[in-house]
């Protein structure tokens, strides 16, 4: 948009407050001076874009001016007036610099450099080779000249004239400002007569570079507000504006002269240029601008009201905002009210001038002029100045320091609009519509970007906190020891057999009822760990655990989530197995981002894992009952697959039997077919009966029909075979395998067939009366492997099924004293089988088969469990 | 009451060192104004908590002395620093602390009583010569304020002589002992004595001068001339005794004094300058720029640090003589106007050479760099307005034969002024007591009515360059241009006259209209001589007509009129008119008309025997 102006920071000053007293001040070459009303003056470089140099005076600096053709500088402290040679100071500064030091060196200003020992002198000018100093004293302003030394050296100021002008004695200026604390500034200016700087053009071209305080008025204007005797003496003339509002003017060389008064803008002056330079370089309008907005505009009216001789008219306007600081280009008056940086086109109302005739209307046109000035949009300006080396094209710098403490440079847009000011306000009136729509969008923009973090953070942090809730609802589970029912999330599994592409796998369905009061977010990841209980480490050394992870995408309370896990396809797989499933939350997915993630590389690593529960696996949970109506329905569902099954199931019966038919043959050592192994344990049917008792204790009848031992043993298959322990259950493939006998056809995990037989049998001494009645499960199988297995998940069942059992059992009869005996002469003799199988040196063949024997022993003949 | 005598030798100690350091610091020399005013005020607030100190218990004899001494040396410093109404108070409780120690009484609030009884009840004690020191000083602040008749009522100069004889009697070994014992004092009282008679003197004479009592002032001075003083205090009683003289119409004696006050000092530029209005007085012209010349280059030295009237005394006389009267005695124009005076009288007094001279240095002064807006006495300001200055810079560049520098310059006015020059303007009947002043004062800074005049009297300039040219045509040109510029003043006073513009009216009836109408005469007589040279008569007898309608005494209009009357064969007539401006004796002074409204001395001449002799030739037919 070409309406925009560019600011470019090009420094910052440790710098705080609205000071009245900052001044920039240009034209030493590439260097600019910032006076900021502390104690400080700061020397930027343009070259090197920085600040070069601190000059740190000995008061509060005022006012600075300068002498562009010898370098010096005059500063109004409170103390007094010091004389700064620049140019002595920044050769001094380059040759420090050979050494290389980026911060700005610090000069200290001494006492030898005062030249003018006025206390709070509030403005300085140089006319030639005379300063001027204002100051108030008592109750006059008072506008004293010294003479400057024609050579640098000599410090000698001589004072040779001063000029008093009463102060005005509205009582508010005075009450007003020293309630507002700092004094306000005035503003001296110089303006020259227009043809004497065509006159010297020698001396024109020096001044015109200093041109800051110098202006060059039209003569004829001139002539109009400061007399003929002025122009006549090709004199300067001194304006000076005071806070109370009064605009002085002195005629500087005109043997006695006075200081008189030209106009009152009612408020302090915080501005007097002027500006609309013609061709001639000429400025036909005079300006001053007061503190509160009002300001004057002094410009020669040719068609003055009697006879026709130009006048000189004074139109006065109010701007809005109050004026902090004022610059003047050739055609335009540029003002900071602090809130944005406007600009007021006064060539704009002498334009307008041309093509209306009236008199009236010349003012109505400017005072049009002064109602709308545009706005450049930039804030905060309390200093500006137009910098002396302006860039063709039209194009308009200007050098601002903001209330911050920057040093900005300010590039206007070069394009005017040069139509009718209708034509240009609509224009205008549509450009800063868009700019402010667009300003709003871009709010807007942010805004939403920010609502977004919020919201996220918000997220982010509810998240945190469930997990928190949740991890604390976890640990104390673990310290108060609840049984597995009633813990808020809980886990259990089923096992269950699957047949695919004619291979049985078996799969651990698990399932996580949450019936916590969180819900389980992203983030929460259900981790399952299986592995085998004995393992036998592998050569390799890798542990053969399989890990398993589900991620939760919103489980709320009540719900259950259902996974399956392959555990093994038939024929490989180790049982009894460990399964341990834990909760992890992870931050990163907590974060969400990818990029997130992968910026924290370390945040994926770091989750906090809470244990659920650790699981076993075994035999009894991975047997395969055969059953005729399973096979019989599976035939019939599966014509394909039929065949093949039904000769396995026949092989595998074949097998059975005629394993029997040699277990009961007694002979089983040196047999060469397969071996039939088998083991048992006895368990007192009176603490089965105990044990199994809760289960049916709804009905009465049930507990009669237990007296039947038959019975008894069926039960005992049915809780051995679909028992829940510990969380894991049997799945039921298909339908519930009815059990008539109390003997069980199962293909172990292995694919081994075995028989698992629960009965009731007398243990005891032959010709003991007392004998017990006892329940013996025994599991046969050629699989040496699936019979210790199986052996191994009867035993834990049993075990637990006496631990549910309570101390009832205590109550149990004498020690079978006759068993214990038998048994210790087995172990005797076991004992002693042992080592003779390792005392003698034979063959490892036979040895091992020596051992196998004796644990073959130990496992036939169990003790019996009361 | 026991006062420990410690305590008295600590405070007359700290008053001798600072009396010691002010001594010191005045011997230093004058380094820089500043410089004395803040070590001045440095000391005076130091004694002034040493006084306060030493006042802080009840008035007592055994220290009354350092308390006097210590007093004077406060006030000196005070009265240096011009804080009169401190240090008054002070002496005022100090000679009440003075009545106290004495046991008397003062119910009084007048001055004079409270002091003849201070000093009657100091009687012959020890305070006696201190309280005669405090006296002075008050003498001395009554003259810083010109209570003179104060002075006059307890006859001060008794008094001199008595501080004056009671350090003089004591015998040298006597002295030394009571120096030594009595505290130090900032300014010696014999010094301070001395210094007050004599301006006590010359302030007196001037008042008396201004009263117009020359003579009892004269003999006062005379004997005042024999004081003990500086040099430049005894130029000052010369230059009083030369002003009471002129005042007695008796101007060789008072130039005898004034050369007698230069000889005494010869930066007395006064004494010049009344001199040089004694000349004047005289009418010796070449006595008088012979003054104004020398008034002008002593003017123009680079003034000199004062080291003779401020001498090491922290009282300057200055201070003491700050009456009205003798400020108003003593006031020298500005070196610029001087210059002017000096250039006006040149060219006046037929050195015109010189006087263009002075006119360009003049010009060139103001121009300079170092020309700046000092203020001026406007009482002895002579300076013209600047467009009058460069008319009569002009004027005077036309009289050396350089018609073009002069008419450099009058376009330079021209060009000036010509853009405010208004269509109308209305030139109204003066009101009494409002002048030139008044019209200064207004905003825009001119009056339209002196602009136009300016303007006019720019063309009139150029055209008798133009004429002085024989460049009749464009001399024509600008008269008409002159008059047109003329004819836009309307006069608003129907009963005024302005046909007869004496120069006793000048005064009474404004300087304007007076211009103005020598203004019309003269361009409108001047456009009809050109046309007489272009040989068109008829115009040339017209305008001759009207300007001896609006300027009847101008005899060039009627003598020229005559020569084109005759030119015309209307030959009576033309004697008529020839015998009638030979009959006007009225000369106006030729002083009081700036420079660019005289006659010019060139162009065409008519010689009066000549135009007698045709007047002869005439007579015998009638």
């Amino acid at each position: 948009m070409e309406g925009r102006c560019a600011v470019e920071t090009w420094a910052q000053f440790g710098f705080s407050g609205r000071s009245y007293k900052v001044k920039i001040l240009c034209g030493f070459g590439t260097d600019v001076l910032i006076c900021t009303g502390t104690e400080e003056i700061y020397v930027f470089s343009k070259r090197e874009r920085k600040i070069t140099t601190v000059l740190l005076l000995p008061a509060a600096v005022n006012d600075l001016v300068g002498n562009q053709d010898k370098q010096l500088i005059y500063v109004a402290c409170r103390s007094g007036v010091y004389r700064v040679n620049l140019q002595f100071l920044l050769h001094r500064d380059q040759s420090s610099q050979a050494d290389a030091s980026s911060s700005p060196a610090e000069l200290k200003i001494s006492q030898e450099c005062l030249v003018v020992g006025a206390d709070e002198v509030s403005s300085l000018l140089l006319v030639g080779s005379v300063l001027l100093t204002l100051c108030q004293r008592d109750a006059s302003w008072l506008l004293t000249l010294y003479k400057t030394p024609k050579q640098t050296a000599s410090t000698s100021h001589k004072e040779f004239g001063s000029f008093h002008l009463p102060v005005a004695s509205a009582v508010d200026c005075g009450a007003a400002e020293s309630n507002r604390g700092p004094r306000k500034g005035s503003v001296l200016i110089c303006i020259h007569s227009g043809d004497v700087e065509a006159s010297s053009s020698s001396n024109a071209s020096a001044e015109s570079t200093v041109a800051q305080d110098h202006f060059h008025l039209e003569p004829l204007l001139f002539k109009l507000l400061f007399g003929v005797e002025a122009a006549l003496a090709k004199s300067p003339v001194i304006l000076c504006g005071l806070p109370d509002g009064r605009l002085c003017f002195l005629p500087l060389r005109l043997p006695g002269s006075r200081l008189r008064v030209l106009h009152s803008l009612e408020q302090p002056v915080c501005f007097v240029g002027a500006s609309v330079v013609t061709e001639t370089g000429h400025a036909q309008c005079l300006v001053a601008a007061g503190e509160q907005g009002r300001v004057a505009l002094i410009k020669t009216d040719k068609a003055g009201s009697e006879g026709g001789s130009a006048v000189a008219a004074f139109t006065e306007g109010c701007v809005p905002g109050p004026v902090w600081c004022g610059c003047m280009d050739k055609s335009c008056f540029y003002y900071s009210t602090g809130a944005d940086l406007l600009r007021l086109d006064l060539s704009e109302g002498s334009f307008a001038r041309e093509s209306k005739e009236r008199g009236e209307e010349t003012s109505g046109t400017t005072a049009a002029a002064l109602q709308s000035p545009s706005s450049l949009n930039v804030c905060r300006v309390i200093a500006l100045a137009e910098p002396a080396c302006s860039t063709a094209a039209g194009d308009v710098q200007l050098l601002g320091v903001s209330a911050r403490g920057q040093l900005q440079r300010i590039c206007l847009p070069a394009g005017r609009v040069d139509e009718g000011s209708s034509k240009l306000s609509s224009t205008q009136v549509s450009r800063s519509v868009r700019d402010l729509l667009s300003a709003i969008g871009d709010v807007c923009e942010r805004a939403s970007v920010l609502k977004t973090v919020i919201k996220s953070k918000n997220q982010f942090l509810r998240l945190l906190n469930h997990a928190v809730s949740v991890s604390f609802l976890l640990m104390a589970d673990t310290t108060t020891d609840l049984p597995i029912k009633e813990k808020p999330i809980r886990c259990h599994f089923e096992t269950s057999w699957s047949r695919l592409l004619q291979k049985d796998s078996l799969s651990l369905v698990c399932f996580l009822h949450n019936s916590s009061p969180f819900v389980l977010e992203r983030g929460w990841t259900l981790s399952i760990t299986v592995s085998p209980l004995s393992y036998s480490s592998s050569p390799a050394g890798e542990s053969s655990s399989t890990n398993f992870s589900f991620p939760f995408h919103d489980l709320r309370p009540g719900q259950t989530f259902e996974a399956s896990l392959p555990i093994a396809a038939a024929g490989d797989a180790s049982f009894p197995m460990t399964v341990s499933c834990s909760l992890i939350f992870s931050l990163s997915s907590l974060l969400g981002e990818e990029e997130v993630a992968a910026s924290f590389a370390g945040l994926q690593s770091s989750c906090i894992s809470l244990p659920l529960s650790t699981l076993t696996v075994d035999w009894l949970h991975a047997l395969q009952l055969n059953s005729p109506t399973a096979t019989h329905k599976m035939a019939t569902v599966q014509p394909s697959s039929a065949a093949a099954d039904s000769i396995q199931t026949f092989l595998s019966s074949r097998q059975l039997r005629c394993g029997g038919r040699t277990n009961r043959g007694g002979e089983s050592a040196a047999k060469p077919e397969p071996e039939k192994y088998s083991a048992s344990v006895w368990v007192s049917s009176e603490i089965v009966r105990d044990t199994l008792k809760p289960k049916k204790s709804s009905n009465l009848d049930a507990k009669e029909s237990i007296r039947d031992p038959e019975d008894l043993c069926l039960s005992l298959l049915e809780r051995l075979l679909s028992e829940d322990t510990e969380g894991v259950k049997m799945g039921c493939q298909g339908d519930k395998i009815a059990l008539s006998t109390s003997v069980a056809h199962a293909r172990g995990p292995n694919g081994a067939a075995m028989k698992l037989t629960v009965k009731e049998i007398n243990v005891g001494e032959e010709e003991s009366t007392d004998k017990e009645a006892t329940i013996e499960v025994q599991i046969e199988s050629s699989s040496l492997a699936a019979v210790c297995g199986l052996h191994h998940a009867v035993l834990r069942r049993i075990q637990t099924l006496l631990q549910s059992a309570t101390e009832k059992a205590a109550s149990t009869k004498n020690v079978q004293i006759l068993g214990l005996r038998r048994a210790l002469q087995r172990a005797e003799i076991q004992q002693s089988q042992i080592s003779g199988a390792f005392g003698e040196v034979v063959s490892t063949v036979q040895r091992d088969r020596l051992l196998l024997s004796v644990y073959q022993e130990l496992r036939r003949n169990p003790l019996l469990i009361v | 009451m026991y006062q420990p005598p410690s305590l008295l030798e600590k405070w007359s100690q700290e008053n001798n060192e600072l009396v010691n350091k002010c001594k010191q610091e005045a011997a230093g020399g004058a380094v820089s104004r500043d410089h004395r005013q803040s070590s001045l005020r440095w000391c005076s607030s130091e004694f002034h908590k040493l006084l306060r100190k030493i006042q802080g218990i009840p008035p007592h004899v055994d220290h009354s002395q350092l308390e006097l001494a210590v007093v004077y040396n406060t006030c000196v410093c005070f009265t240096a620093q011009s804080q009169f109404s401190e240090a008054e108070l002070l002496l005022k409780e100090a000679t009440e602390r003075v009545l106290q120690v004495t046991g008397n009484n003062a119910d009084t609030s007048d001055p004079l009583v409270l002091w003849r009884a201070g000093l009657k009840s100091a009687g012959n004690t020890a305070l006696h010569p201190h309280v005669l020191y405090l006296l002075c000083l008050q003498w001395a602040l009554w003259l810083a304020k010109c209570q003179l008749e104060n002075i006059g009522e307890l006859q001060m100069s008794s008094l001199c002589e008595i501080v004056c004889d009671g350090v003089g009697d004591c015998s040298p070994s006597e002295a030394k002992g009571r120096l030594s014992k009595s505290p130090l004092l900032v300014m010696e009282p014999k010094r301070l004595t001395e210094l007050l008679q004599i301006c006590t003197s010359i302030a007196q004479g001037a008042e008396k001068l201004n009263e117009g009592r020359s003579s009892e002032a004269l003999s006062d001075l005379q004997a005042a001339s024999a004081l003990p003083a500086t040099r430049a205090l005894v130029a000052y009683t010369h230059l009083l005794s030369g002003s009471c003289l002129a005042h007695m119409n008796r101007p060789q004696m008072a130039l005898q004094c004034y050369k007698r006050a230069l000889e005494t000092d010869s930066r007395c530029v006064c004494a010049l300058y009344r001199s040089m209005l004694i000349y004047r007085q005289l009418g010796n012209t070449q006595a008088e720029i012979q003054a104004l010349r020398l008034l002008h280059s002593t003017l123009m030295l680079p003034p000199a640090t004062e080291p003779v009237l401020g001498g090491i005394q922290p009282l300057s006389p200055s201070l003491l003589l700050s009456s009205q009267s003798l400020s108003r005695l003593l006031s020298v124009p500005s070196a610029l106007s001087v210059l002017y005076s000096l250039a006006l009288k040149c060219v006046l007094s037929g050195r015109v050479t010189e006087g263009v001279e002075h006119y360009l240095d003049l010009l060139a002064a103001l121009h300079s760099e170092d020309q700046h807006a000092v203020r001026v006495d406007a009482e002895v300001s002579v300076l013209p307005r600047m467009p009058e200055l460069y008319l009569e810079a002009g004027t005077a560049l036309l009289f050396t034969w350089r018609p073009a520098d002069c008419m450099a310059f009058c376009n330079e006015v021209i060009s000036t002024t010509l853009e405010l020059v208004p269509e109308k303007v209305v030139l109204e009947e003066p009101e009494e007591g409002i002048g030139g002043d008044a019209r200064g004062l207004s905003v825009e800074g001119e009056d339209k009515v002196a602009m136009l005049l300016w303007a006019a009297a720019a063309y009139l300039v150029q055209g008798h360059c133009h004429a002085h040219l024989k460049d009749w045509k464009q001399a024509v040109t600008h008269y008409t241009r002159c008059i047109n510029l003329l004819v836009k003043v309307h006069l608003k006073n129907r009963d005024f006259q302005p046909q007869i513009p004496a120069a006793d009216v000048n005064v009474k009836h404004g300087k304007d209209l007076c211009t103005l109408q020598r203004m019309k005469g003269l361009s409108l007589a001047w456009r009809g001589i050109s046309f007489t040279q272009m040989d068109q008569l008829r115009e040339a007898l017209r305008d001759l007509q009207l300007s001896l309608q609006a300027f009847p005494d101008y005899t060039g209009a009627g003598l020229w009129c005559g020569e084109v009357l005759w030119r015309l064969g209307r030959k009576h007539e033309a004697a008529a008119c020839w015998e009638k401006t030979w009959s006007l004796t009225t000369q106006t002074s030729v002083e009081k008309l700036p420079l660019y409204l005289q006659d010019p001395q060139s162009g065409p001449l008519l010689d009066s025997v000549e135009l007698r002799f045709r007047i002869q030739e005439l007579v015998p037919p009638v």
